[in-house]
């Protein structure tokens, strides 16, 4: 028997909202742990092995300091298959917000030895930095997705996971389309599907956790929504949510903030 | 046969309907719309409400009557109850797990469950119409798709006139409504007048619905009639005296026409390519087929989800992305609808409906977009030919097209590197033509088109170069192992078209595979084909594909690495060879194709095969230009994305073709006008 897949989890500057998603499996966790070893995760147990290849490593989190930036590297040296999980590790997150102001500041605001902390000038993904075989988006991600993407990589297919707008899954799930039927703001268009279009189901606009999808037409919605009587401070908020950074909505919200 | 009911009568009708073993399905009230979906009977019904709708708006509006249909359209139709959003197609057993290489499939289930049979309550004309369409696209043939065919054919239907038609209609003009006329498909039709309805009779099934309801089912009276027909009169007047207004006369020709249209370019600065409207249209029926096997489950589903023209995925490749842009995907879906459809389905893809224009989230108005380029065509004299036949029509397959069969490897051949040749053994008995091709899979990891490069005994060969997910899988398989088959699909080389002719094949790269059975008959004919030259282009000289075999063919060429190959003594083939980079010991021509063919004199008169990447051929058939080959001499084969191979999926659409059944083998004048285009 041919030694059995090892699946590492990694985490740097995040909530581990993301890993908990994997804990989040219950029902397929055994399905999981049956057909890798989990090698490193922090999150489930004290002991890890941080050492030595793994064939798919989830890194969740973005790059904050000097010393995540090492580890990054590090793992993706050990890495066959890296995916980036979650709006940190894929577009910055919240903490990618500091991006948009003097930094150095708000150290100072908030710790009391500002001296002890170390930090990069800008808060970044993980592509920034290596090469990333996917990124799985979400805030949190997706447990259904993160299982379709384990199962997927271990036999070797594409996971089932379609860069395409919210729109796509609120009309494949019948939903009434809020901003037609209730003139709300909603970034589904522009927005990448995956969380089975939460929101709408839930009569809210979209609030674009899973970033930007390809051509992401955020200027005609943004142009659209202001002609509706969204106010152009309420934009700039609506683009720097926890996908801020994201090139397209930091272009967005950088094209309304004056 | 007609009636009359009271809204007593029209409930019971609903009851009777549910008693006789019918899911209702129809309007009701559900977050602020009126959708389309599972009722319990007539309360469920959006009595009293209506719609009001804007370009990018609906909303509802209470008109303090009891009309039970007193609204236009919800944002969807029975498109989402006839082809389900996401709908598995089989099951696929799985072998056990291996060390190394996919799981093999063991048995294949057809997955259709056959629910109730649906009652689809309150269908306008124009809804009608649009099934009309989807019909044509599931089961107008050759193909049929079991699934929908099966609930159509079960599927009862109570339709519903328009008498008082939505802001956004325009019906009129697609010649779809408001009145449901006589002939069209229901059980029954109802005509809402103040508190009565009028009901006519359109089946058997309908006709022992309405004798069900005995004395609730009064005779109808000429007044009824009379306002029935005043009532559809005046909603047709009424729409016809608007300014939204789509004008089809000669349409695929002016959309085709201006394909450079600076409109498409102002389009795209408004579009999201949200999708929106393709999933609200009640006619698109663009969908993808995903492999689901959650990894500890014993079986696979191949899934179909809908999709449309505007994702990313649905023009893509592996290497290519043919639609990248915005504008160039609106212009698919309004080329399409309005276009292409009526070449391939023989009507136009729109019915009037207004819902794309009502639920874009911009307000997006098809009408309008028209009615710009038709103010302002570019090119208005220079239509390119839209409907033009298929190279060669194919029979059909029996069955579900979508149902694969297992077939055996029975051998693999490395050819070169990551390129292997799959000897499959399939079951039963099996005849294809050069040229056509197969849907070969694996459950775990999905299905991908793939030329048949040849026939030995009951062998059918496949080579395939491991690209990606399911061409790797493929290439991974081992003698014995089992895998999907479905075909054989598309149009073949035109065989008994070149007997007599002299034949010039011009290949590039793994472009020789679709070509080999091609050859192989003419090498072994020489008495119907009495020149044949090829024409082979590769990147270096490992990357000579069937070098053995091409060496037999014609002994006076020589190139390295050569072995002694069986020699064939007919001498009415000629092989030339070329390969893009030297290498030491190589002897051969050095160069493009192209360059090769301008050596090599070339007649204006013979006839021309040429397969290999899309660029090549773009380059080649300029050649042929320059020596005055006409178009209808020349064959090629075309490459698109491929999820079904029967003209379901749309992905492989090329302008008014599918290439997966029109093609992939096309005559040169069949698609001269979209080749090189942007966004084809
Ligand atoms: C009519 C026809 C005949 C073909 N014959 C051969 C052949 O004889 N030998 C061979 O090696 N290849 C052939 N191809 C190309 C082959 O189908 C692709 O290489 C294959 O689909 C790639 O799938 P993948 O999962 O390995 O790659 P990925 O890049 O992972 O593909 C992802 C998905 O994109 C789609 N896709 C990608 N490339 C293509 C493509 N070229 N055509 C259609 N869909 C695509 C498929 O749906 C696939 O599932 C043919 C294609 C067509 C259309
Ligand atoms: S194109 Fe628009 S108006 Fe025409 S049928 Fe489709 S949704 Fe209705
Ligand atoms: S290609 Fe045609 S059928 Fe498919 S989504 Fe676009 S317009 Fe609809
Ligand atoms: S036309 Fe409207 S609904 Fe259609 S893709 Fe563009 S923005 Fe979306
Ligand atoms: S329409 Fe599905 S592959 Fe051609």
């Amino acid at each position: 028997m041919a030694a059995r897949p090892r699946l590492g989890v990694f985490k740097l500057a995040s909530c581990d909202g993301c890993q908990l998603t994997l804990l989040d499996l219950e029902d397929e966790l055994l399905a999981i742990a049956a057909a890798v070893d989990i090698v490193h995760f922090p999150e489930a147990s004290s002991d890890m092995d941080p050492h030595g290849r793994f064939d798919l490593t989830l890194v969740e989190g973005s790059v904050s300091t000097p010393a995540q930036l090492d580890e990054l590297r590090a793992i993706r040296a050990q890495s066959r298959t890296l995916v980036a999980i979650g709006a940190c590790a894929t577009a910055g997150g919240v903490q990618a917000l500091r991006n948009f102001a003097d930094h150095r500041e708000y150290v100072r605001a908030v710790y009391a030895t500002p001296a002890y902390i170390e930090t990069l000038a800008q808060v970044t993904p993980i592509a920034a930095h290596v090469r990333v075989d996917f990124e799985l988006r979400g805030c949190p991600i997706d447990k259904g997705q993160l299982l379709e993407l384990i199962s997927a990589t271990l036999v070797g297919r594409r996971p089932d996971i379609a860069d395409e707008s919210v729109c796509m899954a609120c009309k494949r799930a019948g939903q009434v389309c809020v901003t037609v039927a209730h003139g709300q703001p909603c970034l589904g268009p522009v927005t990448h599907a995956g969380c089975g279009a939460l929101c709408p189901r839930f009569s809210r606009g979209c609030f674009g956790c899973y970033g930007p999808r390809e051509r992401a037409n955020t200027e005609a919605l943004a142009d659209h929504m202001q002609a509706e009587g969204v106010s152009a401070a309420s934009l700039v908020r609506r683009f720097r949510l926890f996908t801020g950074w994201s090139e397209a909505f930091r272009a967005e919200s950088e094209r309304h903030d004056d | 046969m007609s009636a009359r009911l009271t809204h007593d009568g029209f409930r019971r009708l609903l009851e009777q309907v549910r008693e006789a073993g019918y899911a209702l399905v129809g309007p009701t009230i559900s977050d602020g719309a009126i959708v389309y979906g599972p009722i319990a009977g007539a309360d469920d019904l959006p009595i009293g409400w209506t719609d009001e709708q804007a370009p990018g708006r609906y909303r509802l509006r209470e008109r303090g009557d009891r009309a039970h249909f007193g609204y236009v359209l919800g944002p969807q139709g029975p498109r989402r109850q006839l082809t389900p959003p996401v709908e598995t197609l089989v099951r696929i057993r799985l072998g056990p797990r291996r060390e190394q290489g996919p799981r093999t499939p063991e048995g294949v289930e057809a997955a259709d469950e056959d629910g109730e049979p649906l009652a689809l309550i309150g269908l306008r004309a124009c809804e009608l119409a649009a099934m009309a369409v989807q019909d044509a696209v599931w089961t107008g043939g050759p193909f049929v798709d079991p699934r929908y065919a099966r609930r159509r054919e079960r599927a009862l239907i109570i339709a519903v006139d328009c008498l008082e038609p939505g802001e956004l209609c325009f019906c009129v003009s697609t010649n779809t409504g408001p009145g449901v006329e006589a002939g069209a498909s229901f059980d029954l039709r109802l005509t809402e007048l103040g508190e009565e309805f009028l009901v006519e009779v359109g089946s058997e099934r309908g006709q022992a619905l309405i004798d069900g309801l005995g004395e609730l089912a009064e005779p109808s009276t000429a007044q009824l009639f009379a306002a029935r027909t005043q009532g559809v009169l005046a909603a047709a007047m009424e729409l016809h005296g608007r300014e939204r207004q789509l004008d089809l006369d000669g349409l695929p020709e002016l959309l085709f026409a201006n394909l450079d249209h600076p409109r498409w370019d102002e389009l795209a600065a408004r579009c999201l390519s949200c999708g929106s409207c393709t999933l609200v249209c009640p006619t698109c029926f663009c969908h993808r087929v995903e492999e689901r096997a959650p990894l500890d489950a014993p079986t696979s589903e191949r899934v179909r989800h809908w999709d449309s023209c505007f994702t990313d995925e649905h023009s893509r490749i592996h290497g290519a992305q043919f639609r990248p842009q915005i504008r160039e995907r609106y212009r698919q879906w309004m080329t399409h609808k309005l276009g292409a459809w009526v070449s391939q389905f023989g009507t136009s893809g729109c019915v009037g409906c207004g819902r794309c224009i009502a639920w874009c989230p911009v307000g997006i108005d098809i009408t309008e977009e028209v009615a710009a380029i038709r103010a302002a065509p570019v090119a208005p004299d220079d239509a390119e030919p839209v409907a033009l036949p298929p190279a060669t029509t194919v029979p059909a397959l029996a069955g579900d097209p979508m149902h694969p069969q297992l077939a055996r490897v029975v051998s693999v051949r490395e050819e070169l590197r990551e390129v292997v040749t799959l000897a499959v053994e399939p079951v039963g008995v099996f005849s294809h033509a050069p040229g056509q091709f197969n849907m070969l899979g694996l459950p775990d990891v999905g299905e991908v088109p793939i030329s048949i490069s040849g026939q030995a005994g009951g062998e059918l060969l496949h080579t395939i170069r491991a690209v990606g997910a399911a061409s790797r899988a493929l290439v991974a398989l081992e003698a014995g192992d089992r895998l999907t088959l479905r075909g054989p699909f598309g149009s073949a080389w035109p065989l008994a078209e070149l007997r007599g002719h002299n034949v010039v094949v011009i290949a590039g790269g793994l472009g020789l595979a679709p070509l080999r059975g091609a050859l192989r008959e003419m090498v072994a004919h020489p008495e119907r084909y009495p020149s044949v030259r090829l024409l082979y282009g590769a990147r270096s000289p490992e990357e000579l594909l069937f070098a053995d075999e091409i060496l037999s063919w014609d002994r006076s060429i020589r190139f390295a690495p050569t072995t002694a190959p069986a020699v064939l003594e007919s001498g009415h083939v000629k092989v030339h060879v070329t390969v893009d980079g030297a290498a030491p010991g190589w002897t051969g021509h050095v160069g493009v194709v192209t360059k090769l063919m301008r050596r090599k004199p070339l007649s204006a008169h013979a006839r021309y095969l040429v397969c290999g990447p899309e660029i090549m051929i773009r380059f080649v058939l300029r050649e042929l230009e320059t020596i005055g080959v006409a178009q209808d001499q020349v064959w090629l084969s075309m490459e698109r994305n491929m999820k079904c191979a029967v003209g379901m999926c749309g992905r492989c659409q090329y302008g008014p073709h599918f290439i997966c059944k029109d093609g992939p083998v096309f005559r040169w004048d069949a698609i001269a006008g979209l080749l090189g285009r942007e966004g084809f």
